[in-house]
């Protein structure tokens, strides 16, 4: 068991998400950066589902009531017992001992994952949070979490090698799929929403970002349409021109012409940029964004099965690139 | 017109069937998804039927954008089914603490409060999709003589089961929200519940009938719902 000793921002638990209730309008919510959490579970032997605690830039304190093994992702300061330690990095910890978290220096998420992971009677089949229906609550001081069971040993010591930890920018490219209401929308529209930089404004949180910056143009079609799902990253624009990208916990439908849904890989990016850093957009086609996907699954698999010592990692020297290698470590019969 | 494809990302399609609100066109919409979802493919992730499209929600890595238009095309042809409506009577008490706004919208349409539940309790309304909030259903066929704008300033809190009209819209709200609608009346069932499967007493492609009651039969169906008195 872990309690929360201070509590500084809007901590909840999450896993990846509640599908398959959106047509009973329930949000799927979820954690907001799918890589840096996924990554966090890995560190401490979780599958990619496993619930784990989502910070908003500021991390809380945890006291360790029975033995854990933890890892803290993000770019952060750890310290265990006042002493310093590393995030993305799994520790083997002992009955009272004080995990304390610092400020994020860049992002705006962070995640604590646990081996065997938070323990939750999951509600329509996840245990993420969503607080406007009550599903979960804004954890506080105070609250104890139960964790699930693990085996820890051989669980702790775990680095992610530094060329895998995620960098958060202040200035994202983020790639987009146009449509698919973009007849809502003049050429002029589109060409000032790929050409111009959105800053994140305050207006932000888990449900979406509200963007600063050029207005974008609609076509006499107007900015309304007759309600529609909005798949996560959907790029709403109501009718003051100013882009609304909507993220874990949006509502399922809505009726703002969408002019572009940004592509999967790029969610974290958008996740992790902060109110007052910026965010420009390109397209790219469908195909081409779901080669990018595949691409990340397969090294996102590759780094788990290494963390779990299934794997060996090599640094390759092609066409004077250095990249990084997986190749798999035959068990003894 | 023909159903549409459109990628919407990189891990949806939407099937487009029209560009208005029609019975006709989202009787298409919903014997559509069912289909889907019946035949449930492995690539599939959920199918969320709306007033005029499907948006398919897939797996990626397991079917590409220009697969997945391929293996939609078989389930297209299916037709409404020869559908016996189910028709949901959610009972409501009209007017009092439970619709603080029924008085606006009688005096905003020249109507008494009794003519207004007349008119609103009178149609059998159909489900067109469900969206929004949890259990949010959109309803179809409310008169038009009780229209009433939203209220400027939204309500912080709404309770559950209470039931308002939006401009020519109408319906209730399935989980306590925050809330601009008119507020006319509350019904006493609990038509959300998370710990239920389906979590909804309403699916898309019911209709709906509200039927009045009075504050005791409320409280009595209240605490059957929720367990608790009110």
């Amino acid at each position: 068991m872990i309690e929360l000793v201070n509590v500084p921002s809007l901590i909840t638990v999450q896993d990846l998400g509640r599908s398959k209730y959106q047509s009973f309008g329930v949000p799927v919510s979820g954690v907001m950066d799918e890589v840096s959490a996924r990554l966090a579970n890995y560190l401490v032997g979780n599958e990619d589902n496993t619930p784990l605690l989502e910070f908003v830039l500021k991390g809380p304190t945890i006291k360790f009531h029975s033995p854990a093994v933890f890892a803290v992702g993000g770019d952060v300061e750890v310290k265990l017992n006042g002493q310093p330690i590393k995030a993305w990095r799994s520790y083997w910890t002992k009955r009272g001992d004080i995990l304390e978290i610092g400020i994020l220096k860049s992002g705006m998420y962070g995640y604590i994952a646990f081996a065997g992971g938070i323990a939750c009677e999951p509600i329509l089949g996840s245990c993420s949070t969503y607080l406007r229906a009550n599903f979960g609550k804004a954890l506080s001081s105070g609250d104890k979490l139960k964790l699930g069971y693990a085996i820890l040993t051989g669980k702790e010591g775990k680095q992610l090698p530094k060329e895998f930890v995620p960098k958060y920018e202040k200035e994202n490219i983020v790639r987009v799929i146009l449509g698919p209401q973009e007849e809502h929308f003049t050429k002029r529209g589109i060409e000032t929403f790929l050409t111009s930089e959105y800053t994140v404004t305050s207006e932000s949180d888990r449900m979406g970002y509200r963007l600063e910056g050029p207005k974008i143009e609609h076509s006499d079609k107007g900015a309304d349409i007759i309600t529609d799902a909005i798949p996560l990253g959907s790029i709403q624009v109501p009718k003051n021109g100013k882009p609304i990208i909507m993220l874990a916990d949006r509502q399922t439908t809505g009726g703002y012409a969408k002019i572009a849904i940004v592509t999967k890989v790029d969610i974290p990016k958008v996740a992790q940029t902060r109110p007052g850093e910026k965010i420009s957009f390109k397209t790219i086609s469908v195909e081409k964004a779901q080669e990018a996907l595949r691409r990340q699954e397969n090294l996102m698999k590759a780094i788990k099965f290494f963390l779990r010592g299934e794997m060996r990692a090599y640094k390759v020297k092609t066409f004077g690139e250095e990249i990084i290698a997986f190749t798999k470590i035959e068990k003894k019969k | 017109m023909l159903p549409k494809f459109k990628p919407a990302g990189d891990s949806a399609i939407a099937i487009i069937f029209g560009n208005e609100i029609s019975e006709e066109i989202n009787k298409k919409v919903h014997a559509v998804a069912e289909t889907i979802e019946h035949a449930s493919p492995e690539w599939l992730v959920e199918v969320v039927p709306t007033y005029t499209s499907v948006y398919v929600y897939y797996d990626p890595i397991r079917i590409s954008y220009s697969e997945i238009a391929e293996a939609l095309k078989p389930f297209l042809s299916a037709g409404p089914k020869k559908e016996e409506k189910r028709i949901v009577k959610i009972p409501v008490v009209y007017g009092g603490t439970f619709g603080p706004d029924i008085e606006f919208v009688a005096q905003y349409n020249n109507l008494t409060i009794d003519e207004v539940i007349e008119i609103h309790s009178k149609p059998l309304y159909r489900v067109y999709m469900l969206g929004f909030l949890p259990g949010f259903a959109y309803l179809g066929g409310m008169d038009d003589r009780i229209a009433t704008p939203r209220l400027e300033k939204p309500r912080l809190k709404v309770p559950a089961g209470s039931v308002g009209i939006a401009g020519k819209q109408t319906g209730w709200y399935a989980i306590e929200s925050p809330g601009g609608w008119r507020l006319i009346g509350r019904t006493p069932l609990k038509t959300f519940d998370p710990h239920k499967k389906p979590p909804s007493i309403i699916k898309a492609g019911d209709y709906v009938k509200f039927v009045p009651i009075s504050e005791e039969e409320f409280q009595e169906i209240y605490k059957d719902e929720w367990g608790e008195e009110r």
